[in-house]
């Protein structure tokens, strides 16, 4: 392992400024953080949003206050961070999605679901990128296994289900989010993705609120409406381009197709998880998946966009690029080989 | 055999320190964990310390839900009994605490809930409310209590009477109570010491009561303590 990678790995601060993108978003997250409750207090002077209402967002405010930190700063300090903190947000997701479906009760099965998010993160570490796929069947197997162990064949389909379910979404799935960090251009692509994803919510929210009523999937997710649907994809979509254009400049990605359909991925696949985890809990009959920030919900409430997205844009960028993510960075750092 | 059931966990969305001193807090991979390692090391100290013997392992539940009751005279008590439950248990059987003690502060309920899986019951204010929870968590969950009826720890190594509250969790229900007897608890651990000395300790388990065609009334609590009490104190006259 080099000076050179050492340095990205754990003290990237200065160079994580390098990248144009990296200055803009960073620079556009700070500035909204500053003015947010500086617009809110003079709405509510004005008398355009009533004391409720500005509670309630001055509330989901100082959350933001909380998870915009949790999720740029370690970014900015260096890839082993990032994959840190990707590896114990799959962690708290899982454990957030066990508790709210009752797979926390099937201890086995639990125990290899944690394992296996632990083994991907360590193999994002490692950067060896032919185990973090093989751990996909291969977690997948012993979760069959371990509950089979049990000798309990009702409910084992459920609990086997349930348990592959949430190792690929939140083992596997979020994992990809970790790999970018194994890239040489990690900081301007995830803050892209972190940025963007968390927009085209706002986009959609937005465009819902203001252009129209007709429910996008009122069983699921009674709020969204096909309105805010459109519109998130058509204020996400250019703006992902247009930002992907200077991550990727002069590379094989770097073409308006490509870039477009980056943009529709995001937006898109976006709005399918937040609908997937909305559908989980309208099965269960809950209304958050916990009570972490205030005015969002849990975790799962907050990152659940980000969970389709990561493998589908890792994928896309990798099979358009020649050599894929992290091609340019040394690989089996911990084991060598 | 257990079916599976799609149910959140009871405790969901309770904030970190309500969950910790909710009768209806449920473990997670963690805590389970922890309850696994502490009681196997609780059970080494008491081995090798207090040359802990049980006599009556026979009696022991083989599957829950059960009640353990036992004369309560030093903090070794609930560490002696819940330690002496087969392992596969373990995670599921409460020790039933003092919460004025043991989960005053988040320090303490993050040690009483996260190691010793104890469940708080509030001496001051122990309410009609708290004791339906704990017995309707008994039948559904077919878990194990660990309950002193004394309601206090002795200051003279005596027995002193059982309180009724143990009969408004299990009176009426065909869930199983099994008097135990704790002797060289006492002498190890009272309660003005803070150290324990290497003293002798003997649980003695007796066989099970039920108290099913008890009435869920005063009258009907009155009497499983009576009868259980009367069992403890057999089990104490036992040479």
């Amino acid at each position: 392992m080099t000076a050179a990678n050492r340095h990205r790995m754990f003290f990237n601060l200065p160079e994580a400024f390098a990248h144009p993108v990296t200055k803009v978003l960073f620079t556009v997250v700070c500035a909204v953080l500053v003015l947010t409750p500086i617009i809110v207090r003079a709405l509510a002077a004005s008398g355009k949003i009533k004391p409720a209402h500005r509670d309630e967002l001055m509330k989901r405010y100082r959350s933001w206050l909380i998870i915009a930190p949790m999720m740029i700063v370690p970014v900015i300090l260096g890839s082993y961070w990032t994959i840190c903190a990707v590896g114990v947000l799959s962690l708290l997701c899982y454990r957030e999605f066990a508790r709210a479906t009752g797979l926390f009760r099937q201890k086995l099965v639990s125990l290899t679901v944690v394992l296996g998010i632990v083994l991907v993160t360590l193999s994002v570490m490692d950067h060896w990128y032919g185990f973090f796929v093989a751990l996909g069947p291969l977690v997948v197997g012993t979760i069959a296994a371990t509950a089979v162990l049990a000798d309990r064949p009702r409910g084992f389909i459920q609990r086997v289900g349930l348990g592959v379910l949430a190792f690929m979404l939140f083992g596997s799935g979020l994992g990809h989010l970790g790999y970018f960090a194994n890239d040489s251009q990690f900081v301007p692509i995830l803050l892209m993705l972190l940025f963007t994803v968390e927009l085209n919510d706002v986009f959609a929210y937005m465009s819902g609120k203001s252009l129209g009523h007709r429910k996008l999937a009122p069983q699921t997710s009674p709020n969204k409406t096909i309105a805010g649907s459109i519109g998130a994809i058509l204020l996400t979509t250019p703006l992902v381009a247009i930002l992907a254009h200077f991550v990727f400049l002069g590379t094989a990605l770097d073409i308006p197709r490509h870039l477009v359909f980056l943009g529709l991925m995001v937006s898109v696949l976006g709005q399918l998880g937040d609908l997937l985890l909305s559908s989980v809990k309208r099965d269960l009959g809950i209304k958050d998946f916990a009570a972490t920030f205030p005015g969002h919900g849990g975790l799962l409430d907050r990152f659940d966009s980000l969970i389709l997205v990561a493998p589908a844009v890792f994928h896309y960028v990798g099979y358009i690029l020649p050599y894929g993510i992290g091609a340019d960075q040394p690989t089996r750092l911990l084991t060598g080989g | 055999m257990e079916d599976w059931k799609l149910e959140p966990a009871h405790d969901l969305g309770l904030p970190m320190t309500e969950r910790l001193r909710s009768l209806r807090r449920e473990s997670g991979l963690v805590e389970t964990i922890g309850h696994h390692g502490f009681w196997a090391s609780v059970r080494a100290y008491l081995k090798s310390w207090h040359r802990l013997r049980i006599e009556g392992r026979e009696n022991l539940p083989a599957e829950g839900p059960f009640v353990l009751a036992a004369n309560h005279s030093s903090h070794l008590d609930a560490l002696v009994l819940a330690s002496c439950v087969p392992a596969r248990l373990r995670d599921n059987v409460f020790p039933i605490a003092a919460g004025d003690t043991f989960f005053n502060t988040p320090v303490n309920a993050i040690f009483a809930a996260g190691f010793l899986n104890a469940l708080p019951m509030w001496r001051k204010h122990a309410g009609p409310q708290a004791m339906r929870e704990l017995r309707q968590r008994l039948v559904d969950e077919a878990c194990g209590y660990i309950i002193f009826p004394e309601g206090t720890r002795t200051r003279d190594g005596t027995i002193n009477r059982f309180k009724a509250g143990l009969g408004m969790v299990v009176a009426g229900t065909r869930v199983p109570v099994i008097p135990c007897y704790l002797k060289g608890t006492f002498q190890a651990l009272p309660p003005h010491r803070a150290v324990p000395r290497p003293r002798k300790i003997i649980l003695r388990v007796g066989k099970s009561l039920l108290f099913d065609t008890c009435d869920n009334d005063r009258a009907g609590w009155e009497r499983v303590a009576q009868a259980l009490e009367a069992g403890v104190r057999e089990l104490a006259q036992e040479s």
